[in-house]
């Protein structure tokens, strides 16, 4: 796991990351893949988001606390461009198929 | 503009694949990456997860590029992603943030499963130099150039990662 961009923050990014990491094995593969139901995607969003608050959330909130309270985004001139860059490239789900993907339907 | 588009399949799965992704930072085909911060992730509702990521990149600046217009050769790099485990779909578009006007390099890559249980990668790099001074083209060649170089260097990256995760759940494809 690489370095966070203040120093002080990367014992706690390193611990987040780990954390994350094992979390996101999980979420990789849900028991009923495919699904096209927003109720069960929803439940399967509101379960892992529990369990990730259950086992990551309290080192989540210490690493973003630690890189914000660093004000390392806002002093680099960073938070302006991070802006933009959001305003210009909105991320919408779900996400359209590949069109050269061969349908795996 | 120069426009780019690969497509390449990873004997993996999906699953596999997207998190060697995440993972592929540090590997020692990536040493120019400094550092690596996650902004912001969260659930939506339909039950993908979207991070941002701030990424810092060194970099070089080629020899023939005028001095004292680059002060450091690093780059803020932003990383979006968003990881739907039900349509197994990674969506990622990175940009560099700083030296825009010198060359802005924005790259999309998609990893989606295919028929076969595979996974299938597949990225494209739009290159905009907006310098001017008769070297715009030239710029964008050489962005291209090593976009290309970088991209085989980052799949070896990936790779790589991928044989570790295969070695840790001692499952030998």
């Amino acid at each position: 796991m690489s370095q966070s961009l203040s120093s002080e923050c990367t014992p706690l990014k390193k611990e987040y990351d780990s954390c994350f990491n094992s979390w996101f094995e999980g979420y990789l593969e849900p028991a009923v893949a495919n699904s096209k139901s927003p109720e069960v995607r929803a439940a399967y969003s509101k379960q892992k988001a529990d369990e990730f608050n259950l086992k990551c959330g309290k080192i989540w909130e210490q690493y973003r606390t630690c890189v914000q309270v660093q004000q390392a985004v806002k002093e680099k001139g960073l938070d302006k461009l991070l802006q933009q860059a959001r305003e210009e490239n909105p991320l919408v789900d779900p996400i359209p198929p590949l069109p050269t993907q061969p349908s795996s339907k | 503009m120069r426009f780019f588009s690969q497509s390449f399949v990873y004997d993996d799965s999906w699953s596999i694949v997207a998190l060697a992704f995440f993972l592929r930072y540090p590997n020692p085909y990536a040493s120019h990456v400094i550092s690596c911060d996650v902004i912001s992730r969260e659930q939506t509702p339909s039950g993908s997860l979207v991070t941002t990521r701030l990424i810092l990149k060194k970099g070089a600046m080629p020899r023939w590029f005028p001095k004292g217009i680059v002060s450091r050769a690093e780059s803020w790099v932003i990383e979006e992603s968003e990881v739907d485990p039900f349509g197994k779909v990674v969506r990622c578009v990175t940009k560099n943030l700083d030296h825009v006007k010198v060359m802005q390099v924005e790259e999309s890559v998609q990893f989606a499963q295919n028929a076969e249980g595979k996974t299938l990668q597949h990225t494209e790099a739009r290159i905009v130099s907006r310098f001017g001074w008769g070297l715009t083209k030239k710029i964008e060649n050489h962005g291209l150039t090593r976009f290309k170089a970088n991209m085989q260097r980052s799949r070896e990256g990936v790779s790589l990662i991928l044989s570790l995760i295969r070695e840790s759940r001692l499952q030998p494809m």
